[in-house]
């Protein structure tokens, strides 16, 4: 070739690489995280709970939204959230009161997960008594209707677009499990903790989740932690000049030199159920099983934080995920296995042979219904994974068969479940 | 769209601008090459035949850790309509995921080495899959692409090919077991940009090599994939088709 042509592609490889633009999604609003409720005491957090009709906002965010709080536990204190759930795009609205306000404000941030939207809300909540708004005082007399109503804005900007949601009915009471993928969701959904993190824990309720999945794999020096990936790789890491599998790494390599895409360590299973059990309200754990070999280390750590969730007088399930044959044989090879609770991806016939009480197939086999329905008659709980696609899971909540959904979208499980109609 | 329009005209001018400094242009016209890509239109009633593979890298926002080059085997003919009208087809295949395009383009000299032509294909495909205790799906669905070809004849027996084609999702359906999602929106679902270089490999046939970029929020060969990223990922595919 003669030079003009090497000239040339190094040009078009300039322009393609100029081209390439960033991809982020940073949270317009600090939160306070100030402990306690403020004004938003029990019975108005109880009332505000339920499904919305948009009126303003609805061209950006659909006609229904599902309002649903949760709280953050630290030694005695409770930090109370609003997670708004709503029908376009995986929106999600995680919203604090605002402790300095005398009226019901609330302040926070909305995100939509299909893209890098995001922008700062402030809310206020309101009764509509004889036609006409007032301030909701904590309790509604019948005919008043409350009415969450403020602006929202478009990344840091600030908030001028007006938002109204009128409460409609109560959310769907059906027990379900909404489980968040990875422990809250994936990194490239560009949420505001990476995956398998302990600060993703905190979040995974306020995206809608009663429940996590989380990845184990083991250190160099016998560490169980939580990674998904097979390698060290820029997907998951800042850079360290570490790479490789992650098992060619002490736990004290990986805790000094590694760090999360959003700068957390990678996390330890026993810190990661410690936070479950300290800190949130999930009541189930999926630890999936990205390891080959023994495990022992992981049944003995599952029994020692069941244990301690008893003792807090919570029913949380902590559960081992059993994905391969390999992961099958581990478990085989146990002592002691029979209070070891599992839940089997494999079929049902493996899943029937192993006394699992929890059989879980991939979403891409469909509903399966007569197999679903076969198991739950015979007790067994019936999760499916790991289901993204929003119209898929608004179809499988409409089937109404399974017992839960995992997901790396749970705000989009969350709204069609809370949104169903018995 | 102003903005991929000057992006367009300025790869374009480059195109041009720099090979014409090595070169002194040429006054003699040169006889038709084999050529699929370069918009030159076969003699009116003539076929053009070209067999080869097409390889595309999957996004990591797809596959995370895992980069994964899927080759499909590629189809190409052409028939000459008139002195400038001819129809094209173009076939690729997985085995488990199809696409059969049929278009028309409209083909013209510029100068002596200079050729342009702009066409309009419409594509259906098709995907498949059936693993025990994995996948019970499949799906298809109709795209159209818009196209609009430069082509520079860089020397006797070497041609350059710059096409650029906007990518419109007309219809989409896929099925897990008994449950299927419909989407018919007529959609911009993105852009591609095509470089091809045609020229004599061995025994008077001719191959085009070359590379496609396409940013496109969807791609048929990745369908089982689901994904549910609202933005144009980047697809890189390299192209090798023997002429026949």
């Amino acid at each position: 070739m003669k030079r003009s042509h090497y000239l040339l592609i190094g040009l078009l490889f300039l322009l393609f690489d100029g081209c390439r633009k960033t991809y982020e999604a940073v949270v317009p609003y600090a939160f306070t995280n100030t402990p306690g409720s403020g004004q938003f005491v029990p019975p108005i957090r109880q009332a505000l709970e339920g499904v919305y009709t948009i009126s303003n906002g609805a061209s950006q965010f659909g006609d229904q939204a599902v309002l649903k709080w949760t709280y953050l536990l630290n030694g005695s204190d409770t930090t109370h959230y609003l997670s708004i759930f709503m029908g376009t795009d995986a929106t999600y609205f995680n919203l604090e009161g605002s402790p300095e306000a005398d009226s019901l404000v609330l302040k926070g941030y909305w995100r939509k997960l299909v893209n890098e939207s995001i922008g700062e809300a402030r809310l206020i909540v309101r009764e509509k008594h004889n036609g006409k708004l007032q301030l909701f005082k904590g309790s509604l007399i019948p005919g008043d209707t409350l009415v969450v109503d403020g602006l929202y804005g478009d990344k840091s900007a600030t908030p001028t677009n007006p938002l109204t949601l009128t409460y409609n009915r109560p959310l769907n009471p059906k027990p379900f499990s909404i489980m968040a993928h990875r422990s809250g969701g994936r990194t490239s959904d560009l949420l505001p903790a990476s995956e398998n993190s302990v600060e993703i824990i905190k979040l995974a309720s306020r995206l809608g989740a009663t429940g996590i999945e989380v990845d184990v794999r083991f250190t160099k020096d016998g560490v169980p932690v939580l990674y998904h990936d097979n390698t060290l790789n820029l997907r998951l890491i800042q850079k360290s000049g570490l790479a490789g599998p992650l098992e060619d790494y002490t736990y004290q390599q990986l805790s000094t030199l590694v760090r999360l895409i959003n700068g957390e360590k990678i996390p330890t299973l026993e810190e990661a159920l410690e936070t479950v059990v300290n800190n949130t309200s999930l009541d189930f754990v999926w630890l999936d099983t990205k390891y080959i070999g023994p495990m022992d280390k992981v049944q003995a750590i599952q029994q020692k934080y069941r244990q301690k969730a008893l003792a807090l007088g919570r029913n949380l399930r902590i559960i081992i995920g059993l994905p391969t044959t390999e992961a099958v044989d581990s478990y085989k090879a146990l002592a002691n296995k029979d209070n070891t609770p599992i839940l089997c991806e494999l079929d049902t016939s493996i899943t029937r042979s192993l006394n699992a009480r929890i059989w879980a197939p991939r979403w891409t086999l469909g509903p399966q219904t007569d197999e679903v329905l076969a198991m739950q008659a015979e007790g067994l709980t019936v999760f499916v994974w790991t289901l993204d696609e929003p119209e898929f899971i608004r179809e499988f909540i409409s089937q109404n068969h399974f017992n839960g959904i995992l997901s790396n979208y749970s705000p989009v499980v969350a709204y069609y479940h809370y949104i169903e109609q018995q | 769209m102003r903005n991929i329009v000057t992006k367009i005209c300025r790869w374009v001018g480059l195109l041009v601008v720099v090979p014409s400094f090595a070169q002194t242009q040429a006054t003699e016209t040169w006889p038709i090459q084999p050529g699929i890509y370069f918009p030159e239109a076969p003699l009116p009633g003539k076929w053009r035949k070209a067999v080869g593979v097409v390889f595309t890298t999957t996004p990591p926002e797809l596959t995370e850790e895992i980069r994964v080059s899927v080759p499909a085997i590629d189809f190409n003919v052409q028939r000459g309509l008139t002195k400038h009208l001819f129809l094209t087809s173009r076939f690729q295949t997985q085995f488990v995921q199809s696409n059969l395009g049929l278009g028309v383009r409209w083909a013209t000299p510029l100068t002596n080495r200079l050729f342009l032509s702009a066409g309009y294909d419409v594509t259906g495909w098709l995907g498949a899959l059936q693993i025990k205790d994995v996948f019970a799906s499949q799906a298809y669905g109709v795209e159209t692409f818009p196209n609009v070809s430069v082509g520079y004849k860089l020397t006797k027996d070497l041609r350059l090919t710059v096409k650029s084609e906007a990518i419109i999702d007309l219809y989409y359906r896929s099925q897990v077991g008994s449950l299927a999602v419909v989407y018919n929106r007529r959609t911009i679902n993105g852009v591609a940009f095509t470089f091809i270089l045609e020229q004599p490999f061995y025994h008077q046939r001719h191959v085009s090599v070359g590379i496609r970029a396409a940013y496109s929020n969807f791609n048929w060969q990745l369908w089982s994939l689901f994904d549910t990223f609202d933005r144009n990922l980047f697809y890189p595919q390299l192209i090798f088709d023997f002429i026949l």
